[in-house]
């Protein structure tokens, strides 16, 4: 891991080392004296440590965090124009506020449209010749890999990207900047870790399931999921799955918050759902009898990012990629941890709620940009009747 | 000269004239027309990057036919449906003693400007297998309610939400009939149905047409209900091309959609306009109203029943989630702001603006001569419509980029993307109530002095005025729930009712979509009566 920039910094980064040494210690104080954002110099003073981190049932214990520091890094100033994907990316507009008060200068310029919307429209922008955004951070890979794969993105230096595993920088086009896990959320009165199997493949056959399982095939996340398993098993394997599924009950939800609720409340014995929902669940109801469970190496583990890029045709391209390495900092990463409950990118932060690290978990060996394939699935889920 | 000869001199002089006006409105017509079909040449450039075999095992693939044979039966059913309920409704409100009318005049047109995410979600929240009324019947030992997903359902909440096409076009085609030929017709013994059946009836028919038409066009073309109630349509094969990011793909099927709507409209074309002269009544003077009697209250309840599933469900389904949407993160980051209101109405009112400005010549020219220039440039104003959003959305962003990069993601774009949405609305009211409208008015003006111009605004303008507001209504209503071309196309940073309830439903934040949603309808509610107070002006 690098400590530090990438160009020389003389007096701040000394300071910074220090600052982040007593940050912890000094957070409250630094809270409730700089609130409302900086003196107008420049200096990184407002937003602290704390500040980027969230509270609540999950957050307790936080162990060391260890990486680059926004203080490591160069300032962040000028205008900045972000296509930022909705959904969970609504929740990131909050982090750039954050980098607002430590950097007055920063003017972040943001454009919030769905990101398979905003991958299409980059698609449009520069088929037609003009470049109006000079990064795209959409919250799923399919919508990074659609504009990558036409040539639109500027590599990132290897300097900015090298903290973030290979396999969610695909040759630098863009990088993962928080990761979602598939999991299995379940009931912790009706089943026990143990009796969740241990590959999605053994689903279907587990008496325990047995009309007690929930999946939502309408919602983007859970198609991502069967993507990822035609890739690994084939369509013909992945429809038999589904037609077992549906042979042993298997209930439609809208999405897959609601799925978690369900198993929270004993409706589900267990369920499909992105790793987050289970957390949200329990922040609103910390005695909720949930928890989740990983398979290993198949669909059911499959990890997707939101994630950055730098567009072709930027005339930002310092500040661009300056600021997707500000997304990788330790107070960045803790934010997605701590706030959006998603998987930092960055080995030196954990996730929260007790989850396995980024590295501990098993994903399947996939190409993060062949799940764009979205259309594959929304044809199988339709012949086998699950959509 | 004599008296005779003057007479025909000066008949010939205002042909010649009119004739010379027609060449410059058509040129007008023409222009307008161009400019609102010109994001299909976007689908055409697209289209040519797709292989042709590729193309034809798409547009004949037995899945192409089966969604195709379903969005056919859902814009049957639905436009069959709303008929049936927009013309009574708004023979009620128009023409009966109904009490409360104002007010049911504005509640019934309202159900329009609730987004179909919002309607479609609170009924499968009220009536879906696990929904709110299933838990408070199943104490009762009712298990298993009728199926709301499909077909039916799909068609039962699409015509809770679009019958006020129908509704108001109507109503403008009631209030600006003349109420003497049904009086005629009652003082030659004719009943009050067959009076209807015979004298009101077919001169409602090109305004019931033109509502009709805009619900099967809607019908078509939305996704967000049909992909809520689970019916498989054409749309939804659309938006799964487009969010695979196979912009030709969605071009190809979008072309075949405006296939099916070439059929739609030539259909309409036969009813609308099959024979314009009966239509041609000689005033305006407004008629007596229906006496219900006792009857009126029951008419009342039917209406306030209307009301009640298509407007106070979904209301009502906003308040549970105003009340019980908890916090799900630690981070906030949704203040509302109430500029978002004025946004929206700002650039609804703009588009209504333009819209009824642009639709008045091409409805007018439309009406008054049955050339075909004339017709095929209403037609082609209908073309915009039945695209789907995110395709015109596309189509525009592409446009704009090339020929226009400055005025890309700024308000004129945007207010022009909704215009080529939904000047048909204003199109038609406008048309079917210049249809109304005695020529020969226009002729004894001229003759007697009036200049084309102020001839058409002291004599045709008044007659139609109601028809021009409705389709004001329409356009405005519509344009405040517009989502997908408004994402595309808003400048960076401006913000209106809709995308706010975009973003925080996104993030899961229902329980913030609730103030938003509620201030939606209330601010077209009161829009609303401001427009329709104008009728009687």
């Amino acid at each position: 891991m690098t400590e530090g920039g990438r160009d020389g910094r003389s007096r701040r980064r000394f300071l910074a080392a220090a600052g982040a040494a007593s940050a912890t210690a000094l957070a409250g104080c630094n809270g409730i004296l700089n609130d409302g954002g900086g003196d107008g110099t420049g200096a990184p003073a407002a937003a602290t440590f704390d500040d980027f981190r969230g509270s609540g049932a999950n957050i307790g214990g936080r162990g060391e965090i260890t990486g680059t520091r926004v203080a490591d890094l160069p300032d962040l100033s000028g205008q900045l124009n972000i296509y930022l994907g909705g959904g969970e990316g609504g929740l990131y507009t909050d982090l750039l506020s954050l980098f607002g008060q430590v950097y007055p200068d920063f003017e972040p310029n943001v454009r919030l449209e769905p990101s398979t919307q905003l991958a299409s429209k980059i698609r449009e922008e520069q088929s037609a010749g003009g470049s109006f955004a000079d990064v795209f951070w959409a919250v799923d890979a399919g919508s990074l890999a659609a504009v990558a794969s036409e040539g639109y993105t500027r590599a990132l230096p290897d300097d900015v990207v090298e903290v973030v595993p290979d396999q969610f920088r695909p040759d630098n086009a863009w990088t993962g900047v928080a990761g979602r896990a598939r999991a299995v959320p379940y009931n912790t009165d009706q089943l026990s870790a143990s009796e969740v199997p241990d590959t999605v493949r053994e689903f279907p056959d587990t008496a325990a399931l047995r009309d007690s399982m929930g999946w939502a095939p309408t919602y983007g996340s859970f198609q991502a999921f069967v993507t990822a398993m035609r890739l690994l098993r084939g369509d013909e394997a992945t429809r038999q799955w589904v037609t077992d599924m549906q042979d042993a009950g298997a209930a439609g939800y809208a999405n897959e918050f609601l799925i978690s609720n369900a198993v929270a409340d004993g409706e589900l014995a267990a369920g499909f759902a992105n790793h987050y929902y289970a957390l949200r669940v329990k922040a609103q109801r910390p005695d909720a009898p949930i928890d989740l469970a990983f398979t290993s190496g198949d669909a059911g583990a499959l990890i997707n990012v939101s994630g950055a890029e730098v567009l072709e045709g930027t005339e930002r391209v310092d500040l661009a990629e300056n600021f997707i390495a500000h997304l990788l900092t330790a107070e960045a990463q803790e934010f997605f941890a701590t706030r959006t409950f998603a998987y930092p990118m960055v080995p030196g932060v954990p996730p929260v709620g007790g989850l396995p690290r980024v590295d501990e978990l098993s994903p399947p060996d996939i190409d993060l940009r062949q799940l764009d394939d979205v259309g594959g699935t929304i044809d199988l889920l339709r012949e086998t009747g699950a959509l | 000269m004599s008296t005779r000869e003057g007479l025909s001199a000066l008949r010939r002089r205002l042909r010649r004239e009119a004739d010379g006006d027609g060449l410059g409105l058509t040129l007008l017509s023409g222009a307008i027309a161009a400019a609102v079909l010109s994001p299909v040449a976007w689908l055409f450039l697209r289209v040519t990057d797709v292989p042709t075999a590729e193309a034809v095992s798409l547009l004949t693939a037995p899945s192409t036919t089966r969604v195709l044979t379903n969005s056919v039966l859902l814009v049957t059913t639905v436009t069959v449906a709303c008929v049936l309920l927009g013309v009574p409704l708004a023979m009620l409100t128009a023409r009966t003693d109904l009490p409360f009318r104002r007010f049911f005049t504005v509640v019934l047109a309202l159900p329009l400007v609730v987004p179909s995410y919002i309607g479609a979600f609170a009924f499968v929240s009220a009536f879906g297998p696990r929904g709110a009324l299933a838990d408070l019947l199943a104490p009762l030992g009712v298990g298993r309610l009728p199926e709301i997903y499909g077909l039916g359902g799909t068609t039962l909440v699409l015509t809770l939400y679009v019958y006020p096409y129908v509704f108001l076009t109507t109503r403008a085609a009631l209030l600006s009939l003349d109420a003497a030929h049904v009086e005629a017709a009652r003082t030659l013994g004719k009943s009050r149905l067959a009076a209807f059946r015979e004298v009101t009836l077919p001169r409602i028919v090109p305004g019931v047409a033109a509502g009709a038409l805009l619900v099967a066009l809607y019908a078509l073309s939305d996704f967000g209900t049909p992909a809520i109630m689970g019916t498989d349509v054409f749309t939804s094969y659309i938006y799964v091309a487009y969010n695979g990011f196979a912009a030709d793909q969605a071009a190809l099927l979008s072309l075949q959609l405006l296939g099916v709507t070439t059929v739609i409209l030539a259909l309409e074309s036969r009813v609308g306009q099959d024979d314009a002269s009966a239509y041609a009544s000689g005033g305006s003077r407004s008629a007596a109203r229906i006496e219900l009697g006792p009857w009126r209250w029951v008419a009342a309840l039917c209406c306030l029943a209307v009301a009640a599933v298509s407007l106070a469900l979904p209301v009502g389904v906003l308040l549970l989630w105003l009340f019980r949407g908890g916090p799900g993160y630690a981070a906030g980051g949704f203040p509302f702001d109430l500029s978002f209101a004025v946004n929206s109405v700002g650039v609804s009112a703009a588009a209504a603006l333009v819209s009824v400005l642009l639709a008045v010549p091409v409805g007018y020219l439309a009406a008054r001569r049955a050339s075909w220039p004339a017709r095929l440039a209403e037609r082609a104003t209908y073309v915009g419509y039945a695209m789907p959003g995110v395709v015109l959305g596309l189509a525009l962003v592409f446009f704009g980029v090339k020929f226009a990069p400055t005025v890309y993601q700024t308000l004129p774009l945007l207010v022009f993307a909704y215009v080529v949405r939904f000047l048909p609305q204003a199109v038609g009211t406008t048309s079917s109530s210049v249809l109304q409208v005695d020529a020969h008015l226009m002729e004894a003006a001229r003759a007697l002095g009036e200049s084309p111009r102020s001839a058409f605004r002291r004599v045709t303008l008044p007659l139609i005025w109601p028809g021009v507001l409705a389709g004001a209504a329409l356009v405005f209503l519509t344009t405040m729930k517009e989502l997908p071309a408004t994402l595309l196309l808003r400048p960076t940073g401006f913000e209106t009712l809709v995308s706010y309830i975009w973003q925080v439903q996104e993030a899961g934040y229902y329980g913030l979509a609730a103030i938003p949603a509620l201030t939606l309808i209330a601010v077209s509610a009161g829009s609303m009566a401001v427009i329709l107070a104008q009728e009687r002006g």
